[in-house]
């Protein structure tokens, strides 16, 4: 993916609290684990060398536990927090260098944002918390509250509009911070672990509103949470943090398939394989004792939706992509995968 | 709550402003009610508005009472400020809190202010302050050598109390007063504490229990105060008196006599106004006094006791308006 | 884990040892108290100077002498107490007293009343706007009409100014770290300064009257509303504040649209404590001039004369009832950020129209008729409330003198008179030595540095005598307060009721300012040490008990349950198990009321307690003492930062391990 039309491109964001953090970035205590940094220097990396790039359209989701550096990483891309080094280019122009007046105009208009604890205003409507940043854009009360009744529309928040936050439930609050941050109808959305204060089954309403909304609006998301299941659901990719680092990128099935570490491997040794997985990444060659049942799967099948295929046959099952052959699938191989006896 | 609160408080604000301006736009009837107000409106010149120190002691209320009920029949508008003695009174001068002190102890201490034109000496007001310290009038007719501070020490133990430390108790005036206690008693080695006691109500309870209950006390008390009238007192002797300046006193001394002064801001001269003919003119004398402080301390209102005696001295009062 | 309980069973051992220490140093301090009575005490009488206080004096002189005509008076001090001159001019000529050429304010005694009970309606509800006018109407009838509404206008301009620089600064402080830092320390030492402190040297630059009383109450009460501004501020949710900036709000946007909202409750809560802390400045205030209550209550204390005082002191507490309540009613409504519903609103509207036109009407009858403008002499209780004051004052004298006098002679003889043997009655180095032994072992090596420091410079100003005396009085006044305040503290903590009985005792007992206790304490002890030792105990009590008794509630619930499951006796829960975990709040309870304490026994001064306040008072009066007062002022600043100090480094010390 080149820079030109990624809807935005991190390049080496450093992250340093303490006492002198730009004299940290480039030299060689950078390297150093982050007790030892501490230890030697008194300055904390809450975000270590982070590059990547998001397509537009594309759902990008930073996944990492509590202290992994993910949430200061989303703030350093919309500058909540000031980065020490690095750059973030959206549509071609580095953020990190606009000038405050220029930040807020991005702000305004080109990028929003969800936090986990709804950061709803509570002495304002729902109807004026949507407005809020038309409002503090100079825009007139007759337009920005049109503009906010379509958003409370899209978000099914109908009803609502003359509420205060504090008469709504949890994921009702949610709603009107995801109308607030669409009511700008901005380019790219940061959703900071949006759902991670509401009960599960709230959550996953949510998670197929944000699904839908994106399904209708096709925005960018940067979508942070520490809950895989999560990731994977909402994710077109994953970047999983780690001590303010990113350990590995790329899609769920990649993750999950070739974990570059222990520490990846942890965290999704308890994901269900067969529903992430497709066909491609278990097929093996023929064994020499075993003759293929002539039947065949696409490559791009995922493992769960292929089971009757496989199971059905009466031999090793072909994983083809176009005219060629990849490698075979046995039921064997089917339910040693499905029961998790073990990896791999 | 908020809009609505704003709206409220804006509401208030509005309401408040509006009705101010109505207020200082409508004029004040009561106004016109009082100037309609049978007085001798014909006789009354105009009169600017004054602020006189008030001190605790009643011989000051009668007197600064008396000068008050005469300005505001002149016209004046008066007001009264309490204030301590001396130093926090010339500051107000300064300020110009304060226009008006009718009776003044500080024995000089307002030279500085006067040089800096923050004040002026008016003259005396006709009293002679007397300090002193006293014995209930009991001991010294039982001990008649009492009286002569040379013989103090000799009689020290019969003080002691619980507050004083061993030594004599010698109850010095209260904070505000003129007061050198300290100085007689290292002066002339005596074998006594000074207390400060808090009020002067305090020294009378003193006084009035050692007279009933024949118990010893030594303290500060002065004339002109009509208390002595009530309860006798006999006032000790101390060598010859050097007081003149209270920061050369030796303290070998007692209090001099001191004649009480009228000290009033330059505005008060440079008015000319009635205010500024009864300021200069008044003097009374400590009988006078005394007669309006009885009146004051058996619980009469200060105005009524002052209007009293005004009443029963139009002669006097007419000469200070002179 | 294993950590923790190893410094538990450390900390034991060293606690007993602690205990053992302190007991062997007060034996060894009686002993040699004792041996070395009377020497070298650094007595110091009062018409005496010394090098320092020589030195204050020529200072104080000649800025006296530069008043008139030095430049820094010109252009700074003279302008600024004549703009403020004439600011508290106009809000007193509204109410106070007769306006330009007119006789009366610019509202008789009926608009007033109107006016107050409109306002109190807008920002509560009817039932305190109704309470508000019973109470300002029946200080007219305890015959001080004027000077209650010369305190309100005091007060009222002292808060306007307050709250035009408090509030400001206090949004400075609360968005910029480096500001907050800037003015903690000011901060801290506004809290521990007691109030007679302030006076001198103000007065000293701004003279003597309204304008400087002003002043000194906005020093008084400005680091209030800055503190609670500063923490409101702070202390709004971190999330809205991140999603207005993620908007792309100006600073200005931020702060008008979110932050200030969202604080609004803690702001309103520091107006509140504001108007409080101004009103019981402008009382004690009337010491350099305030016009107000204030007069008639140094009045009383001066010619002793307790029904009037009592009678003002009423005026003051009624005044204070009015607007504590009414400032925190304007909280309480705001609870919720949902509105009324219509229906509610369109009522209230309603009213508020109709009170602001009833409110029109009487502002214009108190103008035009004499019953409405000038408060009736008719409705005077003044009289019979001072008569019933002094004769029951009277009979509890004569008739409980082992109450007043006895109490006062017990405390005198038994605690009093030994321990000024020991503090002030021996020779000063022992006294300094045995302070910093006893802070080292309290507080560590930090702590008894800084208050060896104190203490020296304390001698060095040469009122050693003066400070301990009034150290004594403090001491004596704390431990009577803290036995008092810690039964009633552990009373309320464990039962709700006696908890709810006493709120409000305990709430009004902390507005009053504590020149209104001198007047009955008077009454019953008269001038003596121990009528400012009584006041500072009733005056600190409220906020013992009340941080005690929240220490005592906060104990773990599951702390209790375990200790009453192992069989303990009430007398061992209390002992053993909540008053141990409790510590801290009786560390901070203990501090809260030395302060408290060291505040009004300095007030004492004035009814003959002696000391440092004494020396203040006195140098008021006395050009030729005033450097002698200044330097008395001072050392209770010394006084009170060695308390605070060492409280302080007890208090982290204690309250270090964190089992």
């Amino acid at each position: 993916m080149s820079e030109s039309n990624s809807a935005i491109s991190v390049n080496n964001l450093w992250q340093v609290f303490g006492p002198n953090p730009e004299k940290i970035v480039g030299s060689p205590d950078a390297a150093l684990p982050r007790a030892e940094l501490r230890e030697k220097t008194g300055n904390t990396a809450a975000v270590r060398d982070v590059s990547f790039e998001v397509a537009p359209g594309e759902v990008f989701v930073v996944m990492g536990l509590s202290g992994s550096g993910k949430s200061t990483l989303v703030r350093c891309l919309t500058r909540l927090i000031e980065p020490t080094s690095g750059s973030v280019v959206m549509n071609g122009e580095d953020v990190l260098k606009a000038s405050d007046a220029r930040l807020r105009e991005l702000r305004r208009t080109k990028f929003s944002m969800v936090f986990q604890n709804f950061g709803l205003l509570p002495h304002r409507r729902v109807i004026d918390n949507i407005a809020f940043a038309l409002e503090v854009n100079g825009v007139s009360k007759e337009a920005r509250h049109a503009r906010a009744n379509e958003v409370i529309e899209l978000v099914g928040l109908q009803g609502f509009a003359q509420a205060y936050p504090e008469q709504l439930s949890g994921g009702m609050q949610q709603r009107v911070g995801l109308a607030r941050a669409l009511a700008v109808d901005p380019d790219v959305m940061f959703l900071d672990e949006p759902f991670s204060a509401l009960d599960p089954l709230i959550r996953r309403d949510m998670q197929a509103e944000v699904m839908r909304l994106h399904e209708e609006l096709g925005k960018t998301m940067v979508f942070i949470t520490h809950d895989l299941a999560e990731a994977l659901r909402v994710g077109d990719r994953i970047a999983i943090m780690r001590d303010g680092a990113v350990v590995q990128m790329g899609t769920a099935e990649e993750l999950i398939a070739n974990p570059a570490d222990d520490y990846v491997a942890d965290f999704t040794r308890d994901v269900p394989k067969s529903h992430v997985l497709t066909v491609r990444t278990i097929a093996r060659p023929l064994a020499s004792n075993e003759t293929a049942s002539g039947r065949s799967i696409p490559a791009t099948t995922i493992i769960r939706d292929a089971t009757a295929a496989i199971l059905d046959a009466d031999g090793p099952v072909a994983v083809v992509e176009g005219n060629t052959t990849l490698g075979f699938i046995t039921p064997r191989d089917f339910l040693l995968l499905v029961g998790g006896g073990s990896h791999g | 709550m908020i809009r609505n609160k704003k709206a409220a408080a804006k509401a208030s604000v509005l309401a408040a402003a509006a009705a101010l301006l109505l207020a200082a736009c409508g004029g004040a009837g009561v106004d016109a009610e009082a100037s309609a107000a049978p007085t001798d409106a014909a006789e009354v010149a105009a009169c600017g508005s004054y602020a006189i120190a008030m001190h605790a002691w009643v011989g000051y209320t009668a007197s600064a009472q008396v000068v008050t009920e005469i300005a505001k029949a002149n016209g004046c508008d008066i007001s009264q400020v309490t204030l301590a003695e001396a130093g926090v009174t010339y500051d107000a001068m300064e300020a110009g809190s304060v226009d008006l002190v009718i009776e003044d102890w500080g024995g000089g201490r307002w030279q500085e202010w006067a040089d800096r034109g923050a004040l002026v000496q008016v003259g005396d007001n006709g009293n002679i302050g007397i300090i002193g310290m006293y014995v209930p009038q009991w001991m010294a007719d039982e001990n008649p050598d009492i009286t002569d501070s040379a013989n103090l020490n000799k009689y020290a133990d019969l003080f002691v109390t619980d507050e004083s430390k061993g030594k004599g108790a010698w109850y010095e005036g209260p904070p505000g007063y003129t007061t050198i206690g300290e100085k007689m008693i290292s002066a002339n080695k005596l074998n006594f504490t000074a207390i400060s006691t808090g009020s002067e109500q305090a020294l009378i309870d003193v006084f009035t229990k050692a007279a009933a209950d024949k118990t010893p006390a030594i303290g500060y008390w002065y004339t002109p105060q009509n208390f002595l009238a009530k309860v006798p007192l006999a006032r000790i002797n101390f060598p010859a008196n050097d007081w003149t300046d209270p920061e050369q006193a030796s303290g070998l001394t007692d209090y001099p006599e001191l004649p009480l002064q009228k000290l009033a801001t330059p505005k008060v001269i440079d008015a000319n106004d009635a205010f500024t003919k009864i300021v200069k003119n008044f003097t009374w004398t400590n009988d006078d006094q005394n007669e309006v402080a009885a009146d004051i301390e058996s619980g009469t209102d200060p105005a009524v006791a002052a209007q009293k005696w005004i009443d029963a001295h139009a002669d006097i009062v007419a000469g200070w308006l002179k | 884990m294993s950590n923790t309980k190893e410094t538990m069973f450390i900390a034991k051992p060293k606690k007993l040892k602690r205990g053992w220490l302190i007991a062997m140093l007060f034996a060894a301090w009686v002993v040699l108290a004792k041996i070395f009575q009377g020497q070298a005490t650094l007595v110091l009488a009062v018409p005496e100077d010394t090098g320092v206080t020589t030195w204050a004096g020529n200072v104080a002189a000649s800025i006296r002498a530069n008043r008139s005509d030095g430049a820094s008076f010109k252009y700074f001090f003279n302008p600024i107490r004549e703009f403020i001159d004439g600011f508290v001019t106009g809000i007193r000529e509204i109410i106070a007293i007769p306006a330009g050429d007119s006789s009366i304010p610019l509202l008789g005694w009926l608009g007033v009343i109107a006016v107050i009970g409109f306002v109190v309606y807008a920002v509560s509800h009817l039932r305190m706007a109704i309470a508000a006018v019973i109470l300002v109407f029946a200080c007219g009838a305890l015959g001080l009409w004027t000077d209650s509404m010369d305190t309100l206008a005091m007060t009222l301009a002292a808060v306007i100014m307050s709250l035009l620089i408090g509030i400001p600064v206090g949004i400075w402080a609360g968005l910029s770290d480096r500001a907050l830092k800037a003015v903690t320390p000011i901060l801290d030492l506004a809290q521990i300064l007691p109030t007679l402190v302030y006076l001198a040297p103000l007065a000293l630059f701004f003279l003597i009257g309204p304008a400087s009383a002003t002043i000194a109450t906005m020093v008084y009460s400005i680091p209030i509303a800055v503190r609670l501004t500063a923490f409101g501020i702070r202390g709004v949710p971190v999330s809205p504040v991140e999603a207005g900036t993620s908007m792309g709000t100006t600073k200005i946007q931020l702060l008008r649209k979110i932050q200030l909202p969202m604080s609004s409750r803690t702001i309103i809560l520091g107006i509140n404590q504001t108007v409080m802390a101004a009103l019981s400045f402008v009382v004690i205030a009337a010491l350099i001039g305030a016009p107000g209550l204030g007069k008639p209550v140094i009045d009383a204390l001066i010619i002793r004369d307790v029904g009037g005082g009592f009678v003002a002191g009423i005026a003051v507490v009624l005044i204070a009832i009015m607007l504590d309540r009414s400032t925190s009613a304007a909280i309480s409504i705001d609870e919720s950020f949902v509105p009324a519903p219509a229906s509610a609103r369109r009522r209230r509207k309603l009213g508020l129209v109709s009170a602001g036109v009833a409110t029109i009407i009487c502002i214009v009858l108190s103008r035009q008729l004499a019953w409405a403008a000038y408060f009736p002499e008719q409705v005077d209780i003044s009289k019979p409330v001072s008569n019933v004051t002094e004769s029951s004052i009277f009979w509890i004298t004569e008739n409980f003198e082992f109450l007043t006098t006895g109490l006062a002679k017990a405390v005198t003889v038994g605690i009093l008179n030994p321990l000024e043997g020991v503090l002030s009655n021996s020779p000063w180095f022992l006294t300094v030595a045995m302070i910093s032994l006893l802070s080292l072992i309290l507080g560590g090596l930090r702590s008894a540095f800084i208050t060896l420091t104190l203490l020296l410079a304390i001698v060095a100003s040469g009122l050693w005598f003066d400070t301990m005396v009034t150290f004594t009085q403090t001491i004596v006044a704390t431990i009577l307060t803290m036995l008092i305040g810690v039964v009633v503290g552990v009373w309320i903590g464990r039962s709700t009721r006696a908890e709810r009985a006493l709120r409000p005792i305990l709430d009004a007992g902390q507005t009053l300012p504590a020149f209104v206790y001198l007047i009955p304490m008077l009454g019953f002890f008269g001038p003596s040490r121990f009528t400012g030792i009584a006041t500072g105990i009733v005056y600190s009590i409220p906020i013992v008990v009340k941080i005690v008794g929240q220490g005592i509630r906060e104990v773990p619930t599951n702390m209790i349950e375990a200790a009453i499951s192992t069989g303990s006796t009430k007398w061992q829960l209390i002992t053993k198990v909540q008053l141990p975990a409790a510590k801290k709040s009786l560390l901070l309870a203990t501090n809260q009321g030395l302060i408290f304490v060291l505040a009004v026994v300095v007030i004492g001064g004035l009814v003959g307690a002696g000391g440092l306040g004494y020396l203040v008072i006195v140098g008021g009066s006395k050009p030729e003492l005033q450097g002698k007062g200044l330097i008395a002022g001072f050392s209770i600043l010394l006084l009170g930062l060695m308390i605070d100090r060492i409280a302080q480094y007890t208090v982290a010390r204690n309250s270090a391990p964190k089992h």
